[in-house]
């Protein structure tokens, strides 16, 4: 990892636990990994890797109810298959569930297997009013605590979609 | 095979302080007929196979808390891979019940995919649950359930009932009512906050 990523990372898990979050649920894909990472040795929260985006969402939903606030982590594509359980249980039971997930298949992102992300990820969070937050600067960041306390305010889950240029530290 | 009435029923005088979340379908309704209950059950109406981690979740922050989980095994087909996380995490107040009538029974008496194979508690066993127990009778849970229940520890338990052939019907309780019935029993029995609202903390200071 570069030192800019490192330091990018850093700034990233600060705010998260500036935020109050005390459990973090993941999933990766390989631009998230090393938070991922970086989160799993902090002694602040309690990482739970999970076998499907999906179970995230129900860990997550099940913690507010515990009284622990959480993040789920993922990447797009992950995000993509809880639309389902997104709104079944926190839209229909007012359940707040914060969220990450990155920005892929845009413009600078080769992969083509990430082009339907491009396409359709913002554009299928507008249907179904999912507040989001784009960070394609690292100032942006910044903003995490805000969001957070706006999902819980809002009793809806709200996302952080991150670009890769700001994981890596580039931006 | 336990008559899932009965087995429910048995469940309930026992339940004392124990919050219930049940899956879709028979379980749910089934629960709801016998209990009534609208305070320690969470009856999450879909996405049925969220429902053990979803206990999970309140299991962690409610450690003193008993968390009973009722999961049909239409659910549990949809994602086994929940024993991972249920292992890893192997929560002692977390209990899960696999509800196992081998048919989607909510919906119709159509069969699970590969119904009469499905080895529920050896696929648990794989993921490494050391406290797997299989019921197919009311003398066999009288006789374990002390153990499952009771003794500290994550436990994974397979009943095996007949599927109903009267449907329980639903339960008629409003999502957002039972939000704040159960959290409010949550905050009362466990000592926690769960409800507030980020606005108002600076006027509360």
């Amino acid at each position: 990892m570069s030192d800019k990523q490192q330091e990018a990372t850093s700034l990233i898990v600060e705010k998260i636990a500036q935020a109050g979050i005390k459990l973090v649920a993941s999933l990766p894909d390989d631009w998230i990994a090393p938070l991922i990472f970086a989160i799993d040795k902090d002694d602040r929260f309690k990482h739970v890797p999970v076998n499907r985006e999906e179970s995230a969402i129900g860990l997550c939903s099940g913690a507010y109810f515990g009284g622990v606030p959480a993040l789920a982590l993922m990447g797009a594509s992950g995000l993509t298959t809880c639309i389902y359980g997104i709104t079944k249980i926190n839209y229909s039971f007012h359940i707040p569930l914060f969220l990450f997930a990155t920005l892929r298949g845009v413009i600078g992102d080769p992969r083509p297997h990430h082009i339907s992300n491009g396409l359709y990820l913002t554009k299928l969070l507008d249907s179904i009013s999912l507040p989001y937050l784009i960070v394609e600067e690292q100032k942006t960041i910044s903003r995490i605590p805000d969001a957070f306390k706006h999902c819980i305010a809002m009793n809806r889950p709200e996302v952080v979609i991150f670009s890769e240029a700001v994981l890596r530290g580039e931006a | 095979m336990l008559d899932l009435r009965d087995c429910f029923k048995y469940f309930a005088e026992r339940q004392g302080d124990a919050v219930v979340i049940t899956s879709a379908g028979v379980t749910s309704g089934t629960w709801w007929r016998t209990t009534h209950d609208m305070d320690q059950t969470f009856y999450l109406g879909a996405s049925m196979s969220m429902i053990s981690m979803f206990g999970a979740g309140i299991a962690m922050g409610a450690p003193n808390l008993p968390v009973w989980v009722f999961m049909g095994d239409g659910a549990f087909a949809m994602n086994p891979g929940m024993l991972m996380v249920e292992r890893d995490l192997d929560l002692p107040n977390l209990k899960h019940f696999l509800v196992s009538n081998r048919v989607y029974n909510a919906t119709s008496a159509a069969r699970l995919a590969n119904a009469k194979r499905n080895d529920y508690a050896g696929i648990a066993r794989a993921v490494g649950i050391e406290r797997v127990f299989e019921i197919d009778s009311l003398e066999a849970l009288h006789a374990q359930f002390d153990k499952i229940v009771k003794a500290p520890g994550h436990t994974f338990t397979v009943l095996e009932v007949e599927p109903l052939r009267e449907k329980p019907g639903g339960v008629p309780l409003d999502d957002a009512e039972s939000k704040f019935r159960f959290g409010r029993y949550i905050e009362r029995k466990a000592g926690i906050k769960i409800f507030r609202h980020p606005a108002l903390e600076p006027l509360l200071r």
